[in-house]
């Protein structure tokens, strides 16, 4: 499951770039993408069968680089990156919760929140995501983890 | 025929994707208006002449299913084309919007994907634009 989870989590991303943000990825930028540091973060959490969050954090000018390939602009304000973010964040969350669970219970997702530093380094040290991908841009770095809450691994086998 | 739009969605981000989708589906557009709810988005109903709605499902105020169910209990909308446009994974729904006579596009979707269904519901095509 957790491969699947996987597989979805990239095919949901790579697919919500390219489709609403218009953006490509272009992995030879891995090594020098490596170092940059966290610019701003989103966060979708959603309620189902499971219950966890989904997490966005961009890099090296992708933030802004979102809001302005999605609403065609130069220099899109503080508001529209962060509602821009968060609603990439919401999609590839949409589209990632329906490979959990049985889907008995559908899945409710709450708005996107943006991220405060502190927040970001609180939630990474508390969880291991499930499923992760980095993105490498011209723009800039995506990272996307996937969290589910409690033992998602013992609950599966258990089902 | 141009189409005239109704793009009823809270996030303005979703709003200005879905109407730049529409724009690079090559169709005839006319006018496209915008609103934030359910609520507003029949009061939009109710002034202008509306050949298509895209709606959301989660919307503060009236949300697209309440707003689907106004439409179809008004003898004035109740052949409107609607896509409900979500990232919606609940079946029972998605189920339901059909039932409501509406077509549901999942997001993220392409330009070609949201162009074959507005002609698929419109019967509207692009033959003989400009």
């Amino acid at each position: 499951m957790k491969a699947k989870i996987e597989k979805v989590l990239e095919e949901a991303a790579v697919n919500t770039f390219e489709d609403i943000c218009f953006m490509y990825q272009v992995p030879e930028l891995k090594d020098i993408q490596n170092d940059l540091t966290v610019e701003a973060a989103s966060e979708v959490r959603y309620r189902g069968d499971y219950t966890g969050s989904l997490l966005i954090e961009t890099r090296g000018g992708l933030f802004s680089a979102i809001a302005a390939n999605i609403l065609s602009i130069d220099n899109p304000s503080a508001q529209q990156k962060k509602d821009a973010l968060g609603e990439v964040a919401n999609i590839i969350c949409g589209n990632v919760v329906t490979t959990l669970g049985r889907g008995k219970l559908g899945y409710k997702i709450e708005s996107p929140r943006p991220l405060k530093k502190d927040e970001l380094l609180q939630e990474n040290r508390q969880d291991n995501p499930l499923a992760e991908i980095t993105m490498n841009f011209n723009e800039g770095r995506a990272d996307i983890k996937f969290f589910v809450d409690g033992d998602f691994v013992a609950r599966e086998k258990k089902e | 025929m141009a189409l005239n739009i109704l793009v009823v969605d809270d996030s303005a981000v979703m709003r200005s994707i879905i109407i730049k989708t529409l724009k690079l589906t090559d169709l005839p557009l006319g006018d496209i208006w915008e609103a934030e709810n359910g609520q507003k988005g029949l009061r939009l109903l109710q002034e202008k002449w509306i050949d298509l709605a895209l709606i959301d499902i989660h919307m503060p105020v009236m949300d697209g299913e309440e707003m689907i169910r106004h439409l179809r209990e008004n003898d004035q909308y109740e052949n409107l084309p609607v896509i409900v446009v979500s990232s919606e994974s609940d079946p029972g729904k998605i189920e339901m919007m059909h039932k409501q006579g509406a077509t549901f596009i999942h997001k993220p979707f392409k330009p070609e994907i949201l162009k074959e269904v507005i002609i698929a519901i419109t019967g509207v095509s692009n033959e003989g634009k400009d």
